[in-house]
């Protein structure tokens, strides 16, 4: 009989777990579960559709239906998976006409993801207030721009926050962020390189409030404005950013661990406390590289490389996920923003004794035209010298530099090797002295 | 040729809903994959073939394609006799990405029973409409 692998979700970890799963085992029967009307779809990219950069939502779909018949994927869409049974091996779904099924399974796959959350805030109830996670949740922003809205303010200055202003601002809107912290991204730079970030966005006409705590939500049939650091905030569209939650209740009443992180805790192979189950993307927790620590990674790389260890296993093949540093980049109006590994900041809030060192270069030569500036932040542990953090903000190229020195980090390159790292010229693509052995160059002198 | 979306569809061709193409040349037949499987395949990294002389059966696997994110069943159009493989398809799986129609063809088929079987499959006009269905539900 063939193995029978039941996965809930059908978004970047569910798919990608799917495929391994497919690969590993040919002859397997694959259920994908989700609630939505679509599958296989790119949240990331949502923001930048409302932002106009891509023509419409649908684009966002990778893996269209016809995808899941050539890897013959059964999909369940606009069902939810309401229990699971770890004693029996069983799953209850319910489509959305309220019939319910009782699927069994040789494995299950957990990849529910994760839902925006939004603080015990007086009014947190009422109707309009907006969040960006879904394409639904994606064309109701749009309809209310397309309906006139001319002003926004959001609520959290995270990646999804500041990419969702970035948009707005670009769609013509009049843009305020408002943030708890002293500082804009603050789980991806320190807030030295935030501050330039902010001044960017700032000169772009955003209006950023930090320090500012969200006290209040006013309005009577809908929300209509906040108060917040004891100032009244009114807009048109309120859109609440303060972050996701792992999506974890089905594996709570089923009995699997939830780690520290409220992530669901796996071993090295992705499989949770019970046998067979499987977690992989935003809903599972991750080791962090440095601190050796769970983290909550909660990135679409993280999702689809933990789905392609889950997918392997699940269908019974071997394969072993090695932790994360949180690489992240993005791009705001011009400016490209990317970190990997830990910031200053919470490698000394880990209990590390850290060095740093900060260089402002250009990406080309002066004497050829088009170079723009780029600054790179190292950060090094002082006892054993080893690069452990990196943030870089820049007009070009900052990707592939983050991923260098995110392999360097896995690697555990030293400050003093990557100092002396053997890098490639030419005038119209870069400097002869690489920025980031530059700033290499710098720590060193600090230890 | 006509583009559904961004996918080709040639005229002259008969192709079959499991993304496969078919053209008849002579007494036999030369099959592949079409533009529209190799775009949501992706990089292609390996195809996995039968030798010449082994026997294939309509609708029924023969081999595999696999790409980064994905692995699909090759499945047959009609039924025969592999005459040819393509090896070169098979030593550089990319050929499927950029010519699936032309160098990234995968077998030649002396079918067996191809008047009948030709029945089960779609027409050059039927395909067309079936490939606008697959970028409709996409």
């Amino acid at each position: 009989m063939p193995k029978r692998i039941v996965i809930i979700g059908a978004h970047a970890a569910g798919v990608d777990a799917a495929s391994a799963a497919r690969k590993t085992d040919r002859a397997a029967e694959i259920t994908l579960i989700t609630k939505q009307k679509k599958a296989g779809y790119s949240p990331c990219g949502l923001p930048f559709v409302l932002g106009g950069h891509i023509p419409s939502f649908d684009k966002l779909v990778v893996f269209p239906p016809p995808y899941f018949q050539m890897m013959k994927l059964n999909l369940m869409l606009e069902t939810k998976a309401t229990n699971i049974d770890v004693e029996n091996k069983t799953v209850e779904v319910q489509d959305k006409d309220g019939k319910n099924q009782t699927l069994e399974y040789d494995s299950l796959i957990l990849a529910t993801g994760a839902s925006p959350f939004i603080p015990p805030i007086k009014g947190r109830e009422k109707p309009g207030i907006h969040v960006l996670r879904t394409i639904e949740d994606g064309e109701k922003i749009d309809q209310a721009i397309r309906n006139g809205a001319k002003s926004a303010i959001i609520m959290g200055a995270g990646l999804i926050g500041i990419e969702t202003a970035v948009a707005l601002q670009e769609r013509g809107l009049k843009t305020t962020v408002v943030e708890l912290l002293p500082q804009i991204l603050p789980a991806m730079l320190d807030a030295d390189m935030a501050k330039e970030v902010q001044k960017m966005l700032e000169q772009k006409g955003i209006n950023i409030m930090v320090n500012k705590g969200v006290e209040e939500f006013l309005g009577e049939e809908k929300v209509t404005g906040i108060i917040a650091g004891g100032e009244q905030l009114n807009a048109d569209l309120i859109i609440a950013a303060f972050g996701v939650r792992a999506n974890t209740e089905l594996a709570k009443k089923a009995g699997i661990t939830i780690g520290e992180t409220r992530g669901i805790k796996t071993n090295l192979r992705m499989e949770t406390n019970v046998k067979d189950v499987y977690a992989a993307g935003d809903c599972a927790e991750s080791i962090n590289l440095i601190t050796k620590r769970p983290t909550l990674s909660q990135l679409g790389t993280t999702a689809v490389r933990q789905a392609k260890v889950a997918g392997t296993n699940a269908a019974g093949g071997y394969a072993v996920f090695p932790g994360v540093l949180g690489s992240a980049v993005t791009k705001l109006f011009e400016m490209e923003v990317g970190a990997t590994g830990l910031t200053e900041f919470f490698a000394r809030k880990a209990g590390l004794e850290v060095v740093t060192g900060t260089i402002t270069s250009k990406t080309r030569p002066d004497y050829y035209p088009g170079g723009k500036s780029i600054k790179i932040k190292l950060v090094v542990e002082r006892e054993s010298e080893r690069v452990i953090g990196a943030q870089i903000i820049g007009g070009e190229e900052v990707t592939q530099r983050i991923n260098a020195i995110s392999i360097g980090i896995q690697k555990q390159i030293t400050v003093r090797e990557l100092a002396k790292a053997d890098t490639a010229y030419a005038p119209p693509l870069n400097e002869t002295w690489e920025p980031m052995v530059l700033a290499a160059q710098i720590a060193l002198r600090k230890l | 040729m006509v583009k559904v979306d961004s996918y080709e569809v040639p005229e002259g061709l008969y192709y079959t809903k499991d993304f496969e193409w078919l053209k008849i040349e002579g007494d036999k037949v030369r099959v592949g994959i079409t533009d529209y499987a190799q775009k949501q395949l992706r990089e292609i990294v390996y195809v996995e073939l039968p030798s010449p002389g082994s026997t294939v059966k309509q609708n029924e696997p023969y081999g595999t394609v696999e790409s980064v994110k994905s692995v699909s069943d090759l499945v047959a159009a009609v039924s025969g006799t592999v005459e040819e493989v393509n090896e070169e398809v098979q030593s550089t799986p990319e050929i499927l990405n950029q010519d699936p129609y032309g160098k990234g063809w995968l077998l030649v088929i002396k079918p067996s029973n191809l008047e009948e079987e030709l029945k089960n499959i779609m027409n050059f006009n039927q395909a067309v409409e079936w490939h606008k269905s697959l970028v409709k539900k996409g």
